[in-house]
């Protein structure tokens, strides 16, 4: 069942999109106010530079901009828009990759700590989320961080089910190892498995 | 028969498994959230795995402390757009486009040859105003007003403008209506595509007194107060 809030969000983007494809530069401009701070926010958790994540929400509606006349309605337009930031960021972090060796995402401001979390894990779980490929972290933080269903992270990537399953199991694993001791709701310090 | 019961177990287990992050963040559907918990009194595995992808979840929603301002961003987009075409379908937005719909079912529509002669057309006129523009360029006389501005350059003064001051990004909503009533300032237009925002007094404070707040904030990277305003209101330089 869907709330009437949601309905009403979803009609307004749709209405907001056709009038982006009658080429509305106001309605482009509700939109991106409208997705802005949900998009810097979890941008803002891969790159610690804003000027990186404006240039990706750009990227993002010059190409909502360019390509609302395709869009077939067979998806929600949130979907198809974190859908094209999605790969605007993946492509952007491709390119800082090859330009930078090895990603540093250590370097990113952790800006999610509850400061009653044990620093020392959160330091861990800081790493362990710095070390995943973008595939398995941008799929850890949908599901996580922006709270998108199975199905949704799914049409987002553009990638059936299974994959996304797979890509979340792989990312578990991971975490698991920078998180051993997380067990019966107990938050240690993390110790060496075996 | 137990053989078969534990091969069932180990495969409800794997599922149950597979589905915690969507039991956590509470997009499960129902059937399968009756599933998991179910499952979860009998297997000590699943009840750990739970701690942990709960203790991730919550570090990983627990709220940033950083808000970013969109108008700034917004500015730059626009003035991207205006080098661009009305919406049109473009290959290259081609690749990030997709409806949420398997790639094969993705229909291509043919281009008919009217459009094309039309688009051929568009072309040709879009080249001859680019070489009418840089002719124009070249002959226009030299003390003409260049079509960029700096931070710096005299902008067109708004209404009660007393200050100018930029922000850093990272500055909250909150924390900016809080620096500006404290420095009984309000914004009278901005921000610019440099992020420069216009201010007015609020009241009666002396602009000085309003300046000097603001460049005592961490959040603020930079306050001029306009010529005329500073002149009235301390008779000296503001640099910063």
């Amino acid at each position: 069942m869907t709330l009437p809030a949601k309905n009403s969000a979803r009609e307004q983007d749709n209405a907001l999109l056709v009038a982006v494809a009658a080429g509305d530069r106001r309605a482009l401009e509700e939109l991106y106010l409208g997705y802005h701070r949900r998009l810097s926010r979890f941008l803002s958790r891969f790159t610690p530079r804003y000027e990186n994540v404006e240039e990706i929400i750009n990227d993002t509606f010059m190409i909502v901009w360019q390509s609302a006349k395709d869009f077939r309605y067979a998806s929600q337009v949130s979907t198809w828009i974190i859908g094209i930031a999605y790969r605007t960021a993946l492509k952007s972090f491709r390119r800082q990759k090859n330009h930078m060796g090895a990603q540093n995402l250590d370097d990113c401001p952790e800006q999610t700590v509850d400061p009653t979390f044990d620093t020392e894990v959160q330091d861990w779980l800081k790493h362990g989320l710095s070390q995943l490929p973008s595939e398995q972290r941008l799929t850890l933080e949908l599901a996580y961080h922006m709270g998108h269903s199975l199905e949704e992270i799914a049409a987002i990537t553009e990638c059936p089910v299974g994959t996304v399953k797979a890509r979340m199991f792989h990312a578990r694993e991971k975490l698991r190892l920078y998180l051993p001791s997380l067990s019966g709701g107990a938050v240690g310090s993390p110790a060496a498995r075996e | 028969m137990s053989y078969h019961l534990s091969n069932r177990d180990a495969r409800v287990h794997q599922e149950v498994s597979a589905l915690l992050p969507w039991y956590v963040n509470g997009t499960i559907s129902e059937l399968d959230r009756q599933k998991v918990d179910a499952h979860l009194p009998a297997c000590a595995d699943c009840s750990n795995d739970l701690a942990r992808e709960l203790y991730v979840y919550r570090s990983m929603t627990a709220d940033t402390a950083v808000e970013y301002m969109p108008a700034a961003s917004l500015k730059r987009l626009l003035t991207r757009l205006d080098g661009v075409a009305a919406p049109a379908a473009t290959d290259a937005a081609a690749d990030e486009t997709a409806d949420a719909g398997p790639k094969t079912m993705r229909r291509r529509h043919s281009i008919p040859w009217m459009g094309l002669i039309a688009a051929s057309i568009a072309v040709m006129a879009v080249a001859v105003s680019l070489l009418t523009a840089d002719r124009w360029l070249y002959s226009r006389p030299s003390g003409s007003q260049p079509n960029y501005y700096t931070v710096t350059t005299a902008l067109p003064r708004a209404p009660g403008e007393v200050i100018r001051a930029v922000f850093s990004p990272t500055i909250t909503l909150d924390e900016l209506q809080g620096i500006l009533d404290e420095a009984q300032l309000r914004i009278v237009s901005g921000p610019t595509e440099a992020g420069v925002y216009s201010l007015a007094a609020k009241s009666n404070r002396p602009v000085s007194s309003s300046l000097a707040l603001l460049r005592g904030h961490a959040k603020v990277r930079f306050a001029e107060g306009t010529a005329e305003s500073t002149q009235i209101a301390t008779g000296s330089g503001n640099s910063p």
